[in-house]
């Protein structure tokens, strides 16, 4: 049986061998990996890219004390870029499946319609959620496009569930009882961490101190974007963007505020991409 | 091609052959599925049409293919006329007849001599003689052509060449008769192989024959043609809920998504645990179908038993995992509004109102608690003038929102209402109002069920109204096909509630009342264009009663002030209309409100005693027995007697057409005579518009004074 490691090591093994860099997460908190700039700023360029990266992925709204077994304030995602899409990403996908133990001829696997949509990075994408035995898996995702822009060539995205993945294969019901690997269960390291952050996130998170610092990250962005500096004007949008979120969470925020705040990062957002496609867009660009 | 013939002496005709287009893709969603195999059938149909004799045409597929079926197909194109339009003979010949060098350049275009152009009804046109092509060749353009023209509610591109479609095209079978027709769309090259469900992981093999196609597609678990997999799913559902002691709960909407969403469908069933039993079962149905789209169990009577049918796609190894897959996801979801449901149960509904105030309806239009405002105040009006407990009724409209800030509504919006009703009865606010907040939204669709009781009726009648009046008010008024916020519908319902709830209300005061209590106050033209917007819906509604247009338009005057009068005036009419005399009689106070609409009505009196004419005198006699009996007998609702006394006045009023002239020159003579007409119209009006109905016997109909 695959550890929670195991499952991480194998997919990245199998898309390493596949061509992908093995990228590393990238140091800040945010929702999804579609957040890290490997992908925000990758699927822009024409330049081929393929990547492989476990990402952790902040939602301070779903923290749930630890209490409950499907639920958690922070996972980790697993993402795989390709761009050019190849002509046999889903084969390809199916395969990574049999490479973490997977006999897919005895189980259901049904890509269900999702597309995917971050008006914030004025991203779009078509694509499907998978379905294992009914259990939502994995996104996999065609980008359409980002910034705005319709993107040529298209990338493909796909993003594993890596808890709901090796809950799956270890037969286990709550997420805490994982066998992560090293001995420890998820529980072992991520209880506290969930516990506490619940708190914090719901409870005791300085909502003035946390306003503050959107006001200023926001300006910081602009500032960087305007002296044609996008990638740390970048990092000014995924800080402001988990600010927004851990303000939510703290029920700092009213109906009408949200959509001030929404507007104010996706207004950020489009500056700094407004800026990366005049500096960047031409010629091929490394993260 | 015009080689002699060397030692056979004829030869063969070319054959045809069958042509199959099988289009591999990656899943579409299953709602692209069945507009795409229309589309791809009678596209390729016209598209081949003069192009290519053929026989039947037609198109199969699953979420992976879409498939394209033409029998005999003709070795060769017919060869035929090509004809193109050209200029007016007029604009291109000069006087003297020659062609002027605009039409030669025409002529020359198309290879042909400006003499040999064929005028046609003024116009010119250039015939081309075309040979028939080959087959392959008009297929290898065709299949290009064709995919383009396949629309999807949303299109991608996913390779070099741009191409859009639903989904990446990922392979393209194409073969007539035994040969591969060979084309590329999208960077996908044409072959002659066969593929079958991915769960097999079985290679791509040889397709022997068109015709074999489908029937080698099931041989690799995919059931090709969806009305036979539709008919397979239906089988193999009551199968599997026969053995879970039960009858599938067949939905329309899951059965036709699944059909769809699977190529070989597998049964899959699974129990509920007895906790989630304690869940209320529309919450229960909405998890499975919505959320998983599993297939509920019922008992014989509709009731929920413990147990439901998932679907799953491929081959049923491994059955036992999926199974148990399935029932840890739904447990699951179970657990997560299990949650919910205990949270909702710990605030009362009336406690939640105040939460109303962050939930904004429209930003003209105010908080969903002001709205609770004014359907409460609103419900209270028209429960006061439908004869319904007007204080019972206000009160229970005061919760009809308080559920949309719970937590299972805000997961689940479909069960707005329906959760208000279950908090109602757990909290013991009474039958009376958790039936008037459970079907507060009812009908939710066109022909869909009424509320049950006059208190529902009522309040559910205040909703719409509100909703309807607040959007006009505010100018959010439904365009085309454009209808954000439902209108028409929520007009419908309202239609429905008053005439088949029997309530006796105005809808005009209503729709006033509702206007006057909106913060948006719109203009001048406001009030007029509700009141059109409502009549439309009822219009309609009565057309598809059977009604007709006429018969509609001519009960209109004040059908909005008492719909469900003018709904028994509607049936009174069009079963008067049924005797053969009616249509002379219509056509009389016809004539009669043609001659007022020239000359104007009069309102004086009549003393009958100046009447002289005898036919005068007749008709002044039939009018005031007949005014007085149509009062009597609206006032009773009986409008089919209301008829039978206007029907009365038939034989005097030809008599008075035929006896006596109208517009005599006596200015007196002809105001009294108007009077009498205007008096014997206004009568009529009360039922029916007889200007509104068209009759078959004319303006003027032929007198036959004094027979019936």
């Amino acid at each position: 049986m695959k550890s929670f490691q195991d499952v991480i090591l194998t997919l990245q093994q199998f898309w390493s061998r596949e061509g992908c860099a093995v990228v590393q997460p990238y140091d800040l908190e945010k929702g999804a990996g579609t957040f890290n700039p490997a992908t925000f700023f990758g699927a822009l360029t024409a330049m081929p890219t393929r990547a492989v990266y476990v990402e952790p992925s902040r939602r301070p709204a779903d923290g749930r004390y630890g209490d409950n077994p499907n639920r958690l304030g922070k996972y980790y995602q697993l993402q795989v870029i390709l761009k050019p899409a190849p002509a046999d990403a889903a084969e390809l996908y199916r395969k990574s499946l049999e490479a973490i133990g997977l006999k897919l001829k005895e189980h259901d696997l049904r890509w269900i319609e999702d597309d995917w949509e971050s008006p914030t990075l004025g991203a779009a994408g078509v694509g499907w959620e998978v379905w294992l035995d009914g259990m939502e898996v994995t996104q996999f995702t065609y980008f359409q496009q980002m910034g705005s822009m319709p993107l040529s060539p298209i990338s493909v995205e796909i993003t594993y569930g890596l808890e709901r993945l090796a809950m799956f294969l270890q037969k286990k019901e709550n997420v805490y009882e994982l066998d992560y690997g090293g001995g420890l269960s998820y529980g072992d390291l991520h209880k506290a961490q969930e516990r506490e952050f619940s708190r914090y996130n719901f409870e005791t998170a300085d909502a003035a101190l946390l306003s503050r610092h959107f006001d200023e990250w926001e300006k910081e962005g602009e500032r960087l974007a305007a002296l044609g500096d996008p990638l740390p004007a970048y990092d000014c949008v995924v800080r402001v963007s988990h600010l927004f979120n851990t303000l939510e969470a703290r029920g700092a925020i009213s109906v009408t505020e949200r959509a001030r705040y929404i507007g104010r990062v996706r207004a950020l957002a489009r500056k700094v991409m407004d800026a990366y496609i005049q500096k960047h867009a031409p010629e091929p660009h490394h993260v | 091609m015009s080689k002699p013939p060397a030692k056979k002496t004829a030869a063969p005709a070319p054959k045809s052959a069958d042509f199959l287009l099988d289009v591999f893709t990656e899943p579409l969603p299953a709602r692209f599925v069945a507009p795409a195999l229309a589309q791809l059938s009678a596209n390729a149909e016209k598209m081949l049409a003069g192009r290519l004799p053929h026989g039947r045409v037609s198109a199969y597929g699953t979420l992976r293919h879409l498939v394209l079926l033409v029998q005999d197909a003709a070795a060769k194109g017919e060869d035929g006329v090509e004809r193109f339009k050209g200029p007016k003979e007029s604009a291109w010949r000069a006087a003297d007849g020659a062609f002027t060098p605009a039409a030669e350049g025409f002529a020359r275009k198309h290879g042909v001599e400006p003499g040999a152009l064929k005028p046609e009804g003024g116009v010119l046109y250039a015939e081309v003689a075309r040979k028939g092509e080959p087959a392959a060749k008009v297929f290898s353009a065709l299949i290009p052509e064709l995919l383009k023209s396949l629309e999807f509610p949303k299109t991608m591109t996913w390779e070099e060449t741009g191409f859009r479609f639903g989904r990446p095209i990922r392979a393209i079978t194409a073969v007539h008769g035994a040969r591969v027709v060979a084309c590329e769309v999208a960077g996908v090259k044409s072959d002659g192989l066969l593929r079958g469900h991915p769960a097999l992981a079985a290679k791509p093999a040889a397709l022997k024959s068109p015709a074999e196609h489908m029937k080698a597609l099931r041989d690799r678990l995919v059931i090709a043609d969806p009305v036979e997999r539709r008919a397979y799913l239906l089988r193999q559902l009551e199968l599997a809920a026969k053995s879970a002691g039960g009858f599938a709960d067949l939905d329309e909407d899951l059965v036709a998504e699944t059909v769809d969403m699977v190529e070989h469908p597998v049964p899959v069933v699974g129990r509920l645990r007895p906790e989630h039993m304690e869940l209320p079962a529309a919450l229960l149905k909405l998890v499975m179908k919505k959320q998983l789209k599993f297939f509920p169990v019922l008992d014989a009577r509709g009731g929920l038993l413990p147990a439901f049918v998932g679907v799953r796609d491929g081959e049923s190894a491994g059955n036992k995992l999926v199974a148990e897959g399935y029932r840890r996801v739904l447990e699951a979801r179970f657990n997560d509004a299990a949650f919910f449901f205990g949270r909702d149960r710990k605030v009362k509904l009336a406690d939640r109102l105040e939460g109303l105030k962050r939930v904004t309806y429209q930003k003209a239009l105010g908080s969903m608690w002001d709205k609770a405002e004014r359907v409460r105040a609103l419900a209270q009006f028209v429960a006061e003038r439908a004869g319904v407990d007007a204080k019972s009724a206000s009160a229970s409209a005061g919760l009809v929102y308080a559920d949309l800030v719970t937590d299972v509504v805000r997961e689940f919006p479909e069960l707005q209402g329906t959760m208000g009703g279950v908090y109602a009865r757990l909290e013991g606010l009474g039958e009376a109002a958790a039936t008037t907040i459970e079907q507060f939204y009812w009908p939710t669709a066109g022909g869909a069920q009424l509320p049950t009781t006059p208190e529902a009726a009522a309040v559910g009648l205040a909703g719409k109204l509100d909703s309807l009046a607040g959007c006009f008010a505010a100018g959010l008024i439904p365009s085309g096909s454009a209808d954000p916020y439902a209108l028409r519908r929520q007009a419908l319902g309202a239609v429905r509630i008053v005439v088949e709830k029997k309530l006796r209300v105005d809808l005009e005061a209503c729709l006033a009342e509702a206007l006057a209590r909106q913060p948006a106050r719109g203009d001048a033209k406001t009030e007029g264009a509700l009141r059109e917007f409502v009549w439309a819906r009822a219009a309609s509604y009565f057309e598809e009663k059977g009604f007709a247009v006429d018969e509609i338009r001519a009960v209109r005057r004040d059908a909005l002030r008492d719909l469900l009068g003018a709904s028994r005036r509607l049936a009174a009419l069009q079963s008067a209309r049924r005797d053969p005399s009616f249509d002379r009689i219509a056509a009389a106070f016809k004539r009669a409100a043609n001659i007022l609409k020239q000359s104007g009505e009069r309102d004086e009196r009549v003393d009958a005693s100046a009447l002289t004419e005898g036919a005068e005198v007749e008709l002044s006699a039939a009018v005031e027995s007949a005014e007085r009996r149509v009062a009597e007998r609206l006032g009773a609702e009986d409008y089919a007697g209301a008829f039978a006394a206007l029907a009365s006045v038939s034989a005097p009023l030809d008599g008075f057409f035929a006896g006596v002239m109208v517009m005599d020159p006596d200015e007196a003579v002809k105001n009294r005579r108007l009077a009498l007409l205007t008096r014997l119209t206004r009568a009529f009006r009360r039922v029916a518009d007889p200007s509104e109905l068209q009759t078959t016997a004319g303006e003027t109909p032929a007198v036959v004074s004094g027979v019936r």
